[in-house]
């Protein structure tokens, strides 16, 4: 019974920790929010574009099987509006004709060029440049089975004092180079990594790998991951990075210093979470040299991918980043409340242990022992009743709070029956979906403890085929 | 009647509950409340804005020739908004000649004065967008008012003020910004000030000479960026003292500038620049030795391809690489040098460049058949070594 009761207050404690720290990154992510669009306004980025001192960029496309959507991605890639880029395609042990289709649309023809691995991968097989678009090179090399080498082995190759990680399969918006280097611009000294944001594909209208109208998916399961992308990217990291905390750059779109990446040894292959675990290296690296560095959040450049449609695919991508969780806090361990790692060390990694990692476990405890003590009798109905509509209640202020921001910052969807979807659909997100995610998130804890680390699988409907046809993610 | 804050009270624990859940609930209303009613002030502002944009514009001639007096429109804020941001539009796209009726609508009409008093005045977000408005106007008695902004507290203003003086475009506008930066009074991001320096200066970079002589340390490695990329022969000798500079990065600007200026200097010096102690000021002179039309460059940059140094290796490689006629001859002499990396790095560049069938070709065409011979050989050699992976690549490109 004593058991039972201090359970339960413990996870009245926790749940209420846990979101009024939610509640805190919200208003800070306001208040830095107003703050970088007031900042944006003083920017031309015409003025950037024109400018001798704006830094090129090589951008990394790992590729493993694309080939239906291959040749668009890089024609979008290459059309993106920034005044020096380089794209270099890494092919990764593809057995469909990823190569072949790159081949034929930009007449790829081998090219011996030296190729230094700083950072050790696996075999480079051949590197191919185009003679009709002098800023692609295709390299391709044996699969290892992990995006991390494929991105290590574009990270040699790049000529670029900084590097941007793209999947084949997203979409950047045309000014989103220019927009998130305006973090690295604003000191190109201390910036040494700059994360945009990931949002939703699915429902929008595509047309030559390019956004022509921004929808809300008509699929419920893919409205929720719509209002947690913006929570986790609109509130999380943009609080986090207020206080040069962010834990995490999205793999699938952002920009680091290559000599700085090389120096902590590149991705490490075979992470399941390789951009958690490299911004994590970063931090580790910096803090141990006493170097000053900031890792940023820029909320307007935008990367825009697929998210499962189907739940059992939902159910793999999960359980993969709790599994990608734990496979980077775990070796980092070690920096938890030491001096030497400041404020990392002592508040942001804690906070991942206690409130992602442990989070699914506490919240499955406290089911358990919720309603043991209620039918034990320890637990009055009533108050259970309260705990309940508190937790939903203060939970569904964040995620309306994070539309708001959406709405305070890009505003992409445009017309009043989107928000209103929007808004209702935060309504459930914490019943049921969040049980249904605590449950995949257990079952990632199981497969890491066994010793499972495959990636797994994603159904997608695919962006374009065809780079002319306009595709609707329905 | 007992009130119902009363009863809350009574229920103990469960009453902070009860609050806890008005508290979120109140939240959830007054957010949802919030986006409602922004996103109808916003449709319903967008709207009148289109409406009057539109018939501003179609009055526009006379609102810019002063028929239509600026008290019609001067006085009315959107109105006055709206005229201002089409009239800095039309400043800054229009060409010199098209001007003057555009600059004298902003003064007659009082929108400069008012824009000079808000960026002396106003505070913060206000100040800064009037700071920015001024720098687009182009107008050269905005720029006290743009000097004061860079003694300003707050370093967004001294930003704004930066940005603004380098939107004029204009020398003087460079003068407030080199008085501070010569003084150590300038507070700001070194790529702003280098961004609005090179704009303003980039008729007269003899000026930044100037400065740069009073110069020491960072200051003058900052001021040596800029004019690295402005340079023009007209600059001549002043380039061949910073090219002798004790500063490491100023003799590497010194470089880059040398690379815009072909003249008789510019070889001697980029030759000696090529041999220097620092590889990032020899990586500098081959990049511009890469950017000068003379074939004298040719044995500068043989010595270069077997630098110690890897970055500067590949650099001289892509500059031979791309000196197509003289192509033959140049990987004869590379040959000649008897240097492995050196010949990997040209054979590596040849590939990027796609210059390597053509040269393969030629190699087949040649009369001289021993010869021949041998450079195919050499050349099919270095190809089989290059784009290897791993650590043997690495070794090859290592410094020897």
């Amino acid at each position: 019974m004593r058991f039972l009761t201090v359970s339960n207050q413990i996870l009245f404690i926790y749940y209420v920790l846990s979101n009024l720290i939610y509640l805190g990154l919200l208003i800070v992510a306001i208040s830095r929010n107003v703050r970088h669009h007031h900042r944006l306004g003083s920017f031309r980025f015409e003025l950037i574009k024109a400018s001798p001192f704006t830094p090129p960029i090589t951008l990394i496309v790992p590729a493993h099987n694309e080939e239906r959507s291959i040749v668009s991605s890089v024609g979008a890639l290459l059309g993106l509006d920034y005044p020096s880029l380089e794209v270099i395609v890494v092919n990764d042990g593809s057995t469909d004709a990823t190569v072949e289709r790159l081949q034929k649309a930009y007449d790829l023809r081998t090219a011996r060029i030296l190729y230094i691995a700083d950072i050790a991968t696996a075999p480079v097989r051949a590197i191919y440049r185009s003679p009709v678009e002098p800023r692609l090179f295709v390299l391709d090399k044996q699969g290892a089975g992990c995006k991390a080498d494929a991105i290590n082995a574009g990270i040699n190759a790049a000529t670029s004092p900084y590097v941007c990680v793209v999947d084949a399969d997203s979409i950047l918006e045309r000014e989103s180079l220019v927009r998130i280097m305006v973090g690295v611009l604003s000191d190109p000294g201390r910036v040494i990594a700059v994360g945009g944001i990931v949002r939703v594909l699915n429902g929008s209208r595509v047309v030559d790998n390019q956004i022509e109208q921004v929808r809300l998916p008509k699929r419920p399961i893919e409205v929720m991951q719509v209002i947690e992308y913006l929570r986790a990217f609109l509130v999380g990291r943009e609080g986090w990075a207020t206080f040069n905390m962010l834990p995490i750059i999205s793999g699938a779109f952002g920009i680091f210093q290559r000599d700085l990446v090389k120096q902590v040894g590149g991705f490490r292959t075979h992470a399941v979470g390789e951009d958690l675990d490299l911004v994590i290296r970063m931090h580790r690296r910096l803090l141990e040299e006493h170097r000053p560095y900031h890792i940023t959040f820029i909320p307007d450049p935008t990367c825009w991918t697929e998210v499962p449609t189907d739940l059992k695919s939902l159910a793999r991508q999960r359980a993969r980043w709790h599994k990608g969780l734990i496979d980077a806090l775990w070796p980092n361990r070690d920096m938890l409340f030491r001096a030497r790692y400041g404020r990392v060390g002592w508040l942001i990694l804690p906070y991942m242990w206690i409130f992602e990692f442990l989070a699914p476990v506490i919240e499955l405890v406290g089911y358990v022992t919720i309603i043991l003590a209620m039918v034990l009798g320890v637990l009055s109905k009533a108050f259970f009743l309260q705990f309940l509509l508190f937790g939903y209640a203060f939970a569904t202020l964040i995620s309306i709070g994070s539309v708001l921001l959406e709405e305070m910052t890009v505003r992409r969807y445009a017309n009043w029956r989107e928000v209103a979807r929007l808004l209702i659909y935060c309504l459930f997100e914490h019943f049921p979906y969040r049980q249904m995610t605590m449950v995949w998130r257990l079952q990632g804890l199981w497969q890491y403890l066994r010793g499972d680390l495959q990636w797994g699988t994603m159904k997608r409907v695919g962006i374009s085929a065809n780079p002319s046809q306009a595709t609707s993610h329905e | 009647m007992e009130s119902v804050f009363s009863g809350i009270e009574k229920l103990g624990p469960a009453g902070l509950v009860l609050r806890a859940i008005l508290g979120s609930l109140l939240g959830i209303f007054l957010l949802v409340g919030f986006i409602v009613l922004r996103r109808w002030y916003r449709a319903r502002y967008f709207r009148r804005r289109n409406e009057r944009t539109a018939a501003l514009r179609a009055q526009w001639d006379d609102i810019v020739s002063g028929k239509i007096p600026p008290q019609d429109w001067r006085f009315d804020p959107l109105d006055c908004d709206i005229v201002e941001s089409i009239l800095l539009d039309n400043i800054e796209m229009s060409a010199p000649d098209d001007l003057p009726p555009l600059l004298n609508c902003l003064r007659v009409s009082g929108l400069l004065d008012m824009l000079i008093y808000e960026a002396r005045s106003a505070y913060s977000w206000k100040q800064r967008a009037a700071l920015l408005a001024l720098g687009r106007t182009r107008a050269r008695e905005a720029i006290p008012a743009l000097a004061a902004g860079l003694d300003s507290r707050s370093a967004e203003t001294r930003i704004a003020a930066i940005r603004a003086l380098g939107r004029t475009a204009i020398m003087e506008a460079a003068i407030p910004i080199l008085d501070r930066v010569v003084e150590g009074r300038l507070d700001a991001p070194e790529r702003s000030v280098k961004n609005s320096l090179a704009n303003c200066c980039r008729s007269h970079p003899e000026t930044l000479v100037r400065y740069l002589e009073q110069t020491q340390g960072p200051t003058r490695e900052l001021l040596a960026r800029v004019l690295a990329e402005l340079a023009s022969p007209e600059l001549g000798e002043d380039l061949l003292v910073l090219a002798a500079d004790t500063l490491p990065e100023v003799r590497a600007s010194a470089a880059r500038a040398l690379g815009n200026t072909n003249t008789s200097y510019t070889l001697p010096a980029l030759q000696s620049l090529a041999t220097d102690p620092e590889w990032f000021v020899r990586l500098r002179a081959v990049v511009a030795l890469g950017e000068i039309e003379n074939v004298g460059k040719i044995e500068i940059l043989l010595r270069s391809l077997c630098d110690a140094n890897r970055h500067v290796r590949q650099r001289a490689a892509w500059a031979l690489a791309r000196m197509e006629p003289q192509l033959e001859q140049i990987l004869e002499d590379v040959v000649a040098t008897n240097d492995d990396y050196a010949l990997q790095s040209f054979i590596s560049e040849l590939e990027r460049s796609g210059a390597i069938e053509k040269i393969v070709g030629m190699l087949a065409g040649s009369g001289d058949h021993s010869m021949q011979t041998t450079l195919q050989e050499v050349v099919e050699r270095a190809r089989e070594s290059v784009g290897l992976s791993g650590k043997a690549a690495a070794a090859a490109a290592g410094t020897h």
